[in-house]
């Protein structure tokens, strides 16, 4: 298989995750099992394969941002690095989904995290840790022993 | 770290910072306060890794100043809402327009925030219908959300049970009120123009943070003045109950008044219809006749000015051995 098939094959996988998120306060064991735990194993083991056969190939390095970018002209490497995305985000857009449901946030407050988590990563982890934030900072004082 | 093997045996209680006595009224409103405030993180990093300029300001300069604008806003209606009529925060109508509330603030946020990122104009940005249709639709959503404080002005000004004192209480729902009905005809008028500067400014001299030019007209300082009625209001109003405290709220304390009575000769009764000299302006307390004459000894030390007072209206006594003019 090439870059562009495997490609094309990590993109609905990834998404089958992240729609079972969306959904989960229906089904929320099965969207564990399936998007915090099966999913990224799958997208991990294609990543460790991927930079198993191509790492040789690859020029660059990480010591500077030019070698950074050198070892994503390399179309496999670029690839584990796309993987890499997918399997991180979905285990974070896991995590969020789980303890938001522990901390008892609203699932209409998690949905522009996981999409923002599925979108720019980051952002939407930030956004749920700012939402954590604010209804920690606002909730009643616990009485003191 | 609340795993149930993690539990340490002696550790002071954690004092957790909270903000729930100053906004726990209205978590709703408050949460998107601090949300938005936290986001002032992302614009003040984006400000500095950020050269774009638009119309001689730094491009991000915009978004901060409406972050904390509406950072305030939320956060101050979510202060006042413990004077909303008990229960009215848990009616599923109070609810709903809570939440179109929010939705406006967070939209207009997302908007302005927007039009950085991409480099181009929120306000006044017109020209092709896509751009129409968006610049209409802000200026719905920034009507739905000044609304809240009309709605709030009401609601407090008639909730006669809200245990402010009366004149902190029409302060208050005067400024709310206010707000809305100031800031809507200027942010309209605002609106219909090309622009909020009244006149071509030719050296561009501006007042330092606001950006208000300093050689045109600029409506933007008419808005400002009118959104923030809902602050100086109630501080006029905090400051006025606090300053006249001894005179108009139930009168002098009882040892000042035997202080003017030796001093002057003249007994001054106690005051009725009040509360008691003493009382805080702002805590919600019933008024019962307790409260207004406490047993001399329950009384903390008054205030220099309750006996200033009492002394003013001594003088001003027909029985007076002291008259107004000898006083000076």
């Amino acid at each position: 298989m090439d870059a562009d098939q495997l490609f094309n094959l990590s993109g609905p996988i990834a998404m089958t995750g992240w729609a079972l998120l969306a959904v989960s306060p229906l089904a929320p064991r099965v969207a564990q099992i399936a998007s915090g735990i099966a999913i990224p194993v799958i997208l991990s083991l294609a990543y460790t394969v991927l930079i198993l056969v191509s790492w040789s190939d690859a020029d660059g390095g990480f010591d500077s941002l030019a070698n950074v970018m050198k070892l994503f002209d390399s179309p496999m490497v670029a690839l584990a690095g796309w993987v890499h995305y997918l399997a991180f985000d979905l285990f974070v857009g896991a995590w969020v989904v789980r303890r938001a449901r522990r901390d008892g946030v609203a699932h209409i407050l998690v949905l522009p995290c996981l999409l923002l988590t599925f979108l720019f990563g980051p952002v939407g982890l930030l956004l749920f840790l700012a939402i954590r934030a604010a209804r920690t900072l606002l909730a009643p004082r616990p009485i003191e022993a | 770290m609340t795993d149930a093997a993690f539990q340490p045996s002696r550790r002071a209680p954690v004092r957790r910072i909270t903000l729930h006595p100053l906004f726990g009224a209205e978590p709703v409103l408050a949460g998107t306060g601090i949300l938005i405030g936290l986001s002032l993180a992302v614009t003040a990093g984006a400000m500095v890794l950020d050269s774009r300029a638009f119309q001689g300001e730094d491009i991000w300069t915009k978004p901060i100043k409406f972050q904390v604008a509406l950072a305030v806003y939320t956060l101050t209606l979510a202060f006042f809402a413990r004077w909303l009529p008990q229960g009215m925060t848990k009616r599923r109508d109070y609810r709903l327009f809570a939440g179109l509330v929010v939705v406006a603030v967070l939209a207009e946020t997302a908007w302005i925030g927007g039009a950085a990122m991409f480099g181009t104009a929120s306000h006044f940005n017109v020209g092709t219908p896509f751009k129409d249709a968006l610049y209409a639709t802000m200026g719905v959503l920034a009507v739905m959300l000044t609304t809240a404080s009309l709605v709030y002005g009401i609601a407090i000004g008639r909730n006669t049970a809200s245990g402010l004192q009366p004149a902190m209480r029409l302060a208050i729902a005067l400024g709310l009120v206010l707000t809305f009905v100031l800031t809507i005809p200027v942010a309209g008028y605002m609106a219909s123009t090309a622009g909020h500067l009244v006149g071509t400014p030719a050296l561009n001299a501006r007042v330092p943070v606001m950006g208000w030019s300093l050689e045109v007209g600029d409506l933007r300082v008419a808005h400002f003045f009118a959104t923030h009625a809902l602050h100086f209001l109630p501080a006029a109003g905090l400051i006025a109950v606090s300053t006249t405290r001894g005179r108009t709220a139930g009168g002098p304390c009882l040892g000042c008044r035997d202080r003017v009575r030796r001093l002057y000769g003249v007994h001054l009764p106690a005051g009725a219809g009040g509360p008691a000299a003493d009382a805080d302006p702002l805590t919600p307390v019933r008024l019962t006749p307790t409260r207004l004459t406490p047993a001399p000894s329950q009384r903390p030390p008054c205030p220099r000015r309750c006996f200033r007072a009492s002394s003013a209206l001594a003088t001003l006594h027909p029985r007076s051995r002291i008259s107004p003019s000898a006083r000076l």
